[in-house]
């Protein structure tokens, strides 16, 4: 997998985006532009799953995107991600700065 | 003089890559396809090697030959990634050599974002990380933990 997936949708008022690929430094621009836009307009939930790859470029965005919500008053999490996307937080050595969540309906 | 056994080749692999942004995505299906780590090891080596692979190409471009040899391998028991290359003089790779093991990371508002946590995650996934600027040649190499 070398492209990077996003679709997005609506479910119970909130937008939740479905990633699925790497998130890397070269593909993450598409990745910001919608995780911000979203936020934004409401609640949002990133389905990271099938992510294959999480680079400082993406931690970065997830890190702004966590800010921005705070600011906007929205909701937001991550949701089940994959196991390299979890290690990738966790190397940051402030994993639990990340709001992780296993399923749609712990939110 | 003591022999050394020799070493299992099929414990090691290597890719040369272009100093181009396509490589990255090269080196991700390099890293999905070392056979001989376990599946936590290669996602180590794949999310350190994408930052040092990514620094390479932004700071230490343009490279003599232009390529970048990148090597996987089980050496004591432990996971070793190692780069190979040769910067071109004048080239920030210096810089981007003092930069380890890591500045603290910073909120970028031109481009709306963290940075500077891609030498942070590579000291914390690797066990040591080492850079070498030679005359010949450029080295860069990360040492893992081995669940083996």
């Amino acid at each position: 997998m070398t492209q990077l997936e996003i679709s997005v949708h609506t479910e119970h008022h909130r937008l939740v985006l479905d990633v699925i690929g790497p998130i890397n430094s070269y593909t993450f621009t598409d990745f910001q532009e919608k995780i911000y836009k979203a936020i934004a307009q409401s609640d949002t939930a990133v389905v990271m799953e099938h992510v294959t790859a999480l680079s400082s470029a993406g931690i970065g965005v997830l890190m702004t995107a966590i800010e921005d919500a705070e600011a906007s008053g929205h909701g937001f999490a991550i949701v089940n991600p994959s196991e390299i996307a979890r290690l990738a937080m966790e190397s940051t050595g402030f994993g639990d700065r990340f709001p992780i969540v296993q399923s749609l309906k712990q939110i | 003089m003591e022999s050394r056994p020799p070493r299992r080749r099929e414990e090691e692999a290597t890719i040369r890559l272009a100093a181009v942004p396509e490589s990255v995505s090269a080196f991700e299906s390099f890293a999905d396809g070392l056979a001989f780590l376990s599946p936590r090891e290669r996602a180590r080596l794949k999310l350190a090697g994408d930052e040092i692979l990514d620094n390479i190409i932004r700071h230490s471009s343009p490279l003599e030959r232009r390529r970048i040899a990148v090597r996987a391998a089980r050496r004591g028991g432990r996971p070793h990634l190692l780069f190979f290359f040769r910067s071109s003089p004048g080239t920030a790779f210096a810089d981007f050599a003092q930069g380890f093991p890591g500045s603290a990371p910073l909120f970028d508002p031109a481009r709306r974002r963290w940075r500077g946590m891609g030498l942070l995650m590579c000291r914390n996934l690797s066990q040591a990380l080492s850079v070498r600027h030679g005359s010949m040649m450029d080295r860069i190499i990360l040492a893992f933990i081995g669940e083996d």
